[in-house]
């Protein structure tokens, strides 16, 4: 495979030796143009199992999970309980610029990836290890999962109804949120390398990462000793919550700190619609955010808009919104936001093969637009293996040896 | 511990505020990057007005939320609404790595600061924007936040019970994690590239865009299996089964616990004092305990109730089952592991006193990770960034101070 020489990688070869944990990291390098090989076990790698599972003809099954993470790479398979197989890992790892792996230390030792011994063959190797609380934690063997870990990086705690137990985000967002500080880890170390010439060992705790979205929650109990609880989609304050409309939720944010003026645009939108009970909203006491965080105020404001919203779809309703500045949006199901026209006129869904089922999947486009080096075309992601003896034959004779 | 940090010779000017940017900065702060942050008495940063407040009440310098977003910054005043101060900002520009920035779509291009501008001045300048939803098509104007970019790209409607309307994150979970994290990436390949090629470039992150890629599998899902309708799921999971949240003996201790196994289930069952529950007929595989999810939360709920947390999760865990409390706002900082690695950073600041601060989520093995300090008071470096940055006498600074320019 070759990459243009205009990606903002091109040239830097990563070996991706991660599970959930880790791969979407490796995928964002990937996108920006590092050649990425994924070394997998006889069988592949676990993540091929990973929920949603899309069932084809004739028994295939894909893993959208996989597919989504794993976009871009190449596959190796490559049996690590061996010692040969390990052999083939280390003469890799040598012309490796950055090994991205998510093992438990004790997996991770045996399989000689200890921290810093990697430097001595390769001293520039950037080596991020991605586990779920830091790779220093040892002497158990826990095989963690997305909820424990949002679970102990308190994100779990602020999801959820006022009256329910805490209820976790969609998605795995603890891989995700370990992914991308895994992807800034190497990132940063590749760019001090310009420098220094040297690599460096970057331990990363997925727990860490998903503390970094507490929001104010910390601060408050430290300040005034409140434990925020959850509120689900209950308004904080009149003006921001979710509501319910002819057609399904919207979701909206006026009045909070610094958007007084879309309050004002929104009492003003309601008074203009004849909406019932608008005019009591204008003027004092609700023109203090004080006043509309009290429960009295929520529970007129929401009957005031609920009303209003009752009659209207999320589509006027937003577009009603934005034209006078109020941060209102759909709360989208995936089908409404395929469909949103913002969306298409940025043509920002790309269409992949799908090898295994041989149809074409829809996948969001990169995260971000680089004016430069734009993101490499989409790709799938290879079948188990794929480019095993591409990838080894690169390494020449030296392959040749230890494959033999 | 070295003074050379992997971002020590960065420079960024940095005029993100609020939610998404800020986090990105101060990432790039604590690591090393010399980040100028602009504001101004006339237009302070929101977050320096919104709660909690140390004494209570609203205070510019006080508010903890804008504290944990700017440590290991440095504050310039600078009124943008004057042209003198824009004049200023370019000079600035002109020496900076990166010029960041998370405004509607506009405001740059009204102080002749647009991406094209900077780059007639600074032809390597890396240029971060961070607009909503991109700085074009037919919604390019259109405002939001963290929470209103999470309904729209799909994250919402699949966080909740599925019997119960959607509830999303709790937070505005995109302005935390997926776009610091996404502009972060896009910015340091961005400068990667020019290290290497000496090649700048504009870096934009369209917020939605962005976090739609952290609900990628669900999409890819949907184009696949285009029949199939997506639904909450709560806490559960296909391939887990019990896999939830559970309270424990005191109040609001809630734990979470997942049985992958057949064996997890047994240990747990057993770890309850409820060893049969593993042989109850409708219990006995992973589809079993899937059929029959509702009772089976029940029980198991039922029985944690009956026990300590932290005994609860240390037994489960010495015996291989993924185990862990649901932290609070107030557990999470005195978590053994967040402890261990001085994830938090007890800072003193002269009006908030002491305070805990995120260091970024990694540790650098050769030392050279992160230091961080104090989040600046508003304006607290302009005399020197005046000195240093743009070779100003004393005189000159004082005049523009007095003029309600660096102001």
């Amino acid at each position: 495979m070759t990459v243009a020489a205009d990606h903002a990688l091109s040239g830097i070869r990563v070996l991706d030796l991660t599970d959930e944990l880790g791969a979407y990291a490796t995928r964002l390098l990937a996108d920006l143009g590092a050649d990425v090989i994924r070394v997998e076990p006889p069988g592949g790698s676990r993540t091929r199992q990973e929920p949603p599972l899309v069932e084809g003809p004739a028994g295939t099954c894909v893993s959208a999970f996989d597919a989504f993470v794993n976009a871009g790479k190449r596959s190796v398979t490559i049996d690590l309980r061996s010692v040969k197989g390990r052999a083939v890992l280390h003469a890799l790892i040598g012309t490796a610029d950055v090994l991205v792996e998510s093992f438990p230390a004790a997996v991770g030792d045996r399989l000689g990836l200890e921290p810093f011994t990697l430097a001595a063959a390769n001293p520039g190797l950037v080596h991020v290890s991605v586990t779920p609380f830091g790779r220093g934690r040892s002497g158990e063997a826990v095989d963690d999962d997305d909820l424990t870990i949002m679970a102990a990086g308190g994100l779990l705690h602020l999801g959820g109804y006022a009256d329910s137990e805490p209820v976790v985000a969609y998605g795995g967002q603890a891989r995700n949120a370990a992914s991308l500080f895994a992807a800034v880890g190497a990132l940063v170390t590749l760019l001090h390398r310009e420098k220094t010439g040297r690599g460096d060992w970057i331990d990363v705790s997925a727990q860490e990462c998903v503390a970094q979205a507490l929001e104010d929650s910390v601060a408050t109990y430290e300040f005034a000793g409140d434990v925020r609880q959850r509120l689900g989609s209950d308004a904080r304050e009149a003006g921001s919550g979710i509501y319910t409309c002819a057609d399904g939720l919207v979701s909206m944010i006026a009045g909070r700190v610094g958007t007084a003026k879309a309050w004002r645009a929104l009492v003003a939108w309601l008074v203009e619609s004849d909406a019932t009970g608008a005019e009591a909203l204008q003027g004092d006491p609700w023109a203090s955010l004080r006043y509309r965080q009290t429960p009295a105020a929520i529970a007129e404001f929401g009957h005031v808009f609920g009303e209003f919203a009752r009659t209207r779809s999320r589509l006027e309703l937003y577009r009603g919104a934005q034209a006078r500045g109020i941060a209102l949006s759909p709360v989208n199901d995936i089908c409404q936001l395929m469909a949103d026209e913002q969306l298409r006129a940025r043509e920002f869904w790309v269409t992949v093969p799908e090898p295994v089922l041989g149809g074409d999947a829809t996948f969001p486009g990169p995260p971000y637009r680089l004016s430069e080096t734009p993101a490499v075309p989409a790709r799938s992601a290879p079948t188990p293996g794929a480019d095993t003896d591409e990838v080894l034959g690169e390494l020449g004779e030296r392959g040749r040896v230890l494959t033999r | 511990m070295t003074d050379e940090r992997p971002l020590t010779g960065v420079r960024v000017l940095d005029f993100t505020w609020v939610g998404a940017g800020a986090l990105a900065t101060k990432l790039m702060a604590d690591l090393g990057a010399d980040v100028i942050k602009i504001e101004s008495r006339a237009r302070p940063d929101n977050l320096r007005l919104a709660p909690p407040f140390r004494h209570g009440h609203e205070d510019l310098e006080g508010s903890g939320y804008f504290a944990s977003r700017n440590s290991s910054k440095r504050s310039f005043a600078l009124n943008m609404a004057l042209p003198a101060s824009r004049a200023i900002a370019l000079r600035m520009a002109a020496q900076a790595d990166v010029v960041a920035s998370n405004f509607r779509p506009g405001i740059m291009e009204r102080w002749g600061m647009s991406y094209p501008e900077l780059k007639a001045i600074n032809p390597s300048v890396v240029y971060l924007t961070m607009p909503m939803q991109g700085s074009s098509g037919p919604h390019a104007a259109f405002t939001g936040f963290g929470a209103t970019i999470a309904a729209l790209s799909g994250l919402v409607s699949l966080s909740g019970l599925p019997d119960r309307p959607a509830v999303g994150t709790g937070t505005h979970f995109p302005d935390h994690v997926p776009n610091p994290g996404h502009a972060l990436v896009g910015t340091l390949a961005a400068l990667l590239h020019r290290a290497r090629t000496g090649v700048g470039q504009a870096v934009e992150v369209s917020q939605l865009e962005s976090t739609i890629n952290v609900i990628g599998p669900a999409i890819v899902e949907a184009s696949l299996a285009p029949e199939r309708r997506q639904v909450r799921a709560g806490n559960r999971a296909t391939g887990a089964s019990p896999r939830g949240v559970f309270p424990c003996a005191i109040k609001e201790d809630w734990v979470a616990i997942v049985c992958r196994t057949d064996a997890h289930w047994k240990t747990l069952a057993d770890a309850l004092g409820e060893p049969g529950l593993a042989f109850d007929d409708r219990f006995v595989t992973l589809a079993d305990r899937h059929a029959h999810e509702d009772e089976l939360e029940r029980i198991v709920s039922a029985e944690t109730q009956r026990f300590d947390r932290a005994e609860l999760v240390s037994v489960l865990r010495q015996r291989g089952v993924p185990a862990a409390p649901v932290n609070s706002s107030k557990d999470i900082l005195s978590d053994p592991d967040l402890v261990a690695r001085g994830y938090w950073k007890r800072l003193e600041h002269p009006v908030i006193g002491e305070m805990s601060i995120a260091r970024p989520p990694m540790l650098f093995g050769s030392g050279s990770g992160a230091v961080l300090t104090r989040p600046p008071l508003l304006g607290e470096h302009t005399a020197e960034i005046a000195r240093d940055v743009l070779g100003m006498t004393d005189e000159d600074t004082a005049r523009l101070i007095a003029d309600g320019v660096l102001a």
